[in-house]
């Protein structure tokens, strides 16, 4: 059967409102490729298919751009692929039968999206696309049994869309939350073959500019008891060792898995709280320094930075302990001494120069090359993001000429001058302060509060860090300064108030939707007093679960079954309760025989009935107030043959 | 080894459906007889909503949990609408009017609701044609379904199904029923056919009819007989009321037998009687009917002698070819 003039349109409207989330998570000249092709296709074989060599060419085409743009294989080339597949299926779209698997497969490409991103925009735009590919599907099975198109229109077969998910929703929400979950994947998730800018495992002086003007949220953090102050609010990733004075590298000697193990053998206060990590397509876990315990799934290097097992593609939510760094008597050892005072040996000769000048100048007072180092940042030195490009002595040029920078020169040149000065010295990237929302009781910690700074080691004291960029700009980083509030615009703080609003539901939803996996739902069950739920418990809770849902599936379903008259319905049920005697009324009967019937079989009913029937057929024909009526209800629904 | 039956599968479904059942009137389709089986497309969904459970649940990827749950559960509630589409409808009565072979049969199929659901889109389909079924909440409803009717002869219906895809065009939701009805096919017109033959001359007789021009006789009046018929100086004559009795010459009966025909292949010959039947009729005629095998159909006119002159002729055994 093909499609007529009405349904094709709406056929290819799910196609394109399925895409649309898809397209937006590709790469710019990818998602025009893509949508000029669907475009193209869907015009020129609107009334004939188009010939399979042109369909060929245009495979090929949308392909090579796919491939020229992602340069090898991964999660976003397959999506992108999909796409392009989609975008070219509509030139074979004649029947239903094509429309249908157009519309199935269709809905893979806002399950894709997911795999990519899963911000509310790309929920909402997929849940739309959902709905519209339901809607299409009920009529193309319309016009499979030839209900007529010409006077469809879409609203009521989308209250029938409503009324299908809707009733299906218990059940969707039972086996969410009870369907045994995976602890482990049991294949991985590929990566994406371009990955986004954020904290990374490498740092190039002025490759953070754009990061540090991303202002979407990298985590949200709420603490149980007393949070630390911001001074204390230090999110560690990666630690850097190495440094061939162009480029910081972390020290692979330096991942020595420290077996769960905390580094920290403190007796001050812990902080306790809980971090729903933003999906970043890496291992690196932000979290406060520094943890005392490590969580499952988690390693410890011994310079304190923390690692994931598998990428951190989903929204996962850590229950972590912190505590202040503890003063650490142990003397380093020899080869991470030097290994911390390595310099690339022909750069930055004047750096290098001043470093050694105030070791001489200090003799061994350590802090005071320290405090002297703050002191020159503090006193001549500005805080911008808009650097000249680097050379090749880029620091010297930073020190001496320019003086303008921001965390990545300020941390890179304190460690050299450090380093230069006999000091160990090392650079320690991630997240410092973050913005507390004062209606969901949370910190949100932006990719804008990305932040390097440095850690010394300091005889008797052990690493202590150092953050020169504060001595410059401390502003910027404790996130004092009001503009810097998310949501703020101007002096009016309406906006930020409803910010605030909108992103504690943001987090609430994180936390019940997106965050959820198997040690959320072994959790789950804590509440109520059990500890320990087996997979076969679990099991038999989610099947239990589902034989409920599925009888309020046709509970709702028969519904439109219910008389509306709440009066006929009370005397059908009369009618209901005489059947077990023999004595329904049968659907031709009037009432008067079938209280005749009624009479002669049980007279001990008659006058009682006698006076109900009259009552009842005298509001039936006749206009009588709603007390009355309501009476009348009650008293039926009393009575008992 | 097993033994494989050569039935195809759907005459096996039928077989273990049917289970030599015959519905009497009115049939009440109630869930133990409606069927649900998943359409190709309906496979292809189920394995799209599978694979995207599957994929979600391993990368641990809640949307994309949600959306696979979504539309799995979506087309579950789809399934049970369209079971209840079906389930607690009444197949009230079947009627068809005889026709001749060539003409299509206008089956009037009508059905009723036990509860107050409205039904949409519900095909009812007997013998390769179908008709769609609406009905509004609580209400009857009358499915008109032409059938060709090829043959003469007595027509029964095997089964009447009763099915829809909708909602979601994912599963093929039916019910068979099996109501006894037959209705009779009268034997095609011959078209362009020839004229009457004309009875013999010792058939014919004159016979006294109202309305002729020649008057025969006076008789006494009779209530009813018109005013200008009554003789009204004869009956002042006789003092009593005389009508006048006109007489006409009536045509002779016409026998249309077998042996007229005989030289005709069977089935023209069967439809040049059919033609002169319904020609004969139309002329208000009185004929007869003789057919090999069977008693003849002595003379008669009117509407109930027609069919019963066509039903005779629909009867004839056809001749193997």
């Amino acid at each position: 059967m093909n499609l007529d003039e009405k349904t094709r349109p709406y056929v290819m409207l799910a196609l394109g409102l399925c895409m649309l989330p898809l397209l937006l998570q590709l790469e710019i000249p990818v998602a025009l490729t893509v949508t000029g092709t669907a475009l193209l296709t869907t015009i020129a074989s609107w009334r004939n298919p188009l010939p399979g060599v042109l369909k060929i060419l245009l495979l090929v085409i949308v392909v090579t751009a796919v491939f020229m743009v992602y340069r090898g294989f991964g999660r976003d080339t397959g999506c992108a692929l999909l796409a392009a597949m989609l975008a070219i299926k509509p030139s074979e779209t004649q029947t239903v039968r094509d429309g249908r698997s157009l519309v199935g497969f269709g809905t893979f490409a806002p399950f894709s999206t997911y795999l990519l991103n899963q911000s509310p925009t790309a929920l909402i735009l997929g849940a739309i696309a959902v709905v519209v590919a339901i809607l299409v599907l009920m009529r193309l099975a319309d016009l499979e049994n030839q209900v007529d198109s010409a006077d469809w229109s879409p609203r009521e077969p989308l209250r029938a869309t409503g009324k299908l998910l809707l009733t299906g929703l218990p059940l969707a929400m039972a086996a969410f939350w009870l369907f045994p979950r995976l602890p482990t994947p049991l294949w991985g998730l590929p990566e994406k073959s371009v990955s986004k800018v954020g904290l990374g495992d490498t740092m190039k002086p002025g490759e953070w500019s754009e990061l540090l003007l991303d202002d979407t949220p990298a985590m949200r953090v709420r603490f149980q008891g007393t949070p630390p102050s911001s001074q204390d609010l230090y999110w560690r990733g990666t630690v850097f060792w190495d440094f061939d004075g162009v480029e910081w590298k972390p020290d692979s000697a330096a991942a020595i898995d420290t077996g769960g193990r905390s580094l920290i053998k403190t007796t001050a206060s812990r902080w306790h709280y809980t971090a729903d990590v933003e999906p970043t397509d890496r291992k690196i876990l932000p979290l406060l320094e520094y943890s005392t315990a490590v969580p499952e799934g988690v390693r410890m290097n011994v310079d304190g930075a923390l690692r994931t097992e598998t990428n951190m593609s989903n929204l996962t939510r850590w229950q972590v302990e912190a505590a202040p760094a503890a003063l650490d008597p142990t003397p380093l050892s020899r080869v991470i001494r030097q290994r911390a005072l390595r310099l690339p040996n022909d750069l930055n000769g004047r750096t290098r120069a001043l470093g050694r000048q105030w070791r001489s100048e200090f003799g061994s007072n350590d802090e005071g090359i320290v405090q002297r180092a703050l002191d020159t940042f503090h006193r001549d030195f500005t805080y911008s993001l808009t650097v000249p490009q680097p050379g090749l002595h880029w620091i010297d040029d930073f020190m001496f000429q320019n003086k303008v920078g921001f965390c990545e020169h300020y941390s890179t040149a304190f460690v050299v001058l450090m380093r230069a000065a006999g000091i160990p010295a090392r650079v320690v990237t991630g997240y410092a302060g973050g913005f507390y929302n004062k209606t969901g009781d949370y910190w949100l910690i932006r990719n804008s509060d990305a932040h390097a700074w440095s850690e010394v080691w300091l005889n008797g004291r052990g690493w202590t860090r150092v953050d020169p960029t504060a001595a410059v700009a401390a502003a910027n980083i404790y996130d004092t300064l009001e503009e810097r509030a998310p949501g703020r615009i101007g002096q009016f703080d309406g906006f930020q108030r409803l910010w605030e609003v909108s992103d504690s539901l943001r987090r609430g939803w994180n936390d019940f939707i997106l965050g959820f996996d198997a040690k959320r739902q072994a959790g789950m069950f804590k509440r109520f007093g059990i500890n320990k739920m087996d997979s076969s418990t679990l099991i038999a809770l989610f099947v239990i679960a589902v034989v409920i849902a599925m009888a309020w599936m046709v509970l709702l379903l028969r519904r439109g079954e219910r008389v509306a008259d709440p009066l006929l319905r009370a005397w059908h049920g009369l009618s209901k309760r005489y059947a077990k005697h023999g004595l329904a009324r049968e659907a031709y009967e009037p009432v008067h025989a079938w209280l005749d019937r009624i009479t002669r079989a049980r007279p001990e009913n008659a006058a009682a009935m006698q006076a109900l029937a009259e009552r009842f057929s005298a509001m039936r024909y006749a206009a009588v107030s709603r007390e009355k009526t309501a009476q009348l209800i009650r008293d039926i629904k009393r009575f008992r043959p | 080894m097993f033994k494989r039956s050569g039935k195809p599968l759907w005459l096996k479904l039928e077989r273990f459906v049917r289970r030599q059942r015959v519905d009497t009137l009115p049939v009440h389709i109630d869930r133990r007889r409606v069927y649900v089986l998943p359409t190709r497309f309906g496979l292809f969904f189920g394995a799209v909503v599978f694979v995207m459970a599957g994929g979600a649940l391993n990368y641990n990827n809640n949307p994309a949990l949600l959306l696979a749950l979504m539309l799995g559960t979506a087309g579950l509630a789809g399934l049970l609408t369209g079971h209840l589409q079906l389930s607690g409808l009444v197949m009230r009565g079947i009627h068809a009017d005889a026709v001749h072979a060539g003409d299509d049969a206008v089956l009037r199929v009508s059905f009723q609701a036990l509860d107050a659901r409205p039904r949409t889109g519900v095909m009812i389909g007997i013998d390769g044609q179908s008709a769609m079924l609406m009905m509004r909440a609580s209400s009857e409803s009358v499915v008109e379904l032409r059938l060709p009717m090829v043959h003469r002869g007595w027509h029964e219906i095997d089964k009447v199904s009763v099915w829809t895809t909708r909602p979601m065009g994912l599963a093929h939701t039916w019910s068979w029923l099996y109501p006894v009805y037959g209705w009779i096919v009268y034997p095609a017109l011959e078209h362009n056919g020839p004229p009457l033959p004309e009875a013999s001359a010792d058939a014919s007789r004159m016979r006294a009819a109202q309305g002729g021009d020649d008057v025969h006789q006076l008789r006494a009046y009779r209530h009813g007989d018109a005013l200008r018929a009554i003789a009204w100086k004869a009956s002042a004559k006789t003092g009593a009321l005389l009508a006048r009795e006109y007489e006409q010459a009536v045509q002779a009966d016409i026998l249309l037998a077998w042996s007229q025909v005989r030289q005709l292949p069977h089935e023209q010959a069967i439809s040049r009687l059919a033609h002169w039947v319904a020609l004969a009729d139309r002329q208000g005629r009185r004929f007869a009917l003789q057919l090999p095998g069977m008693r003849a159909i002595e003379a008669n006119t009117g509407l109930a002698h027609r069919h019963a002159c066509m039903e005779a002729l629909a009867r004839l055994p056809g001749v193997r070819a």
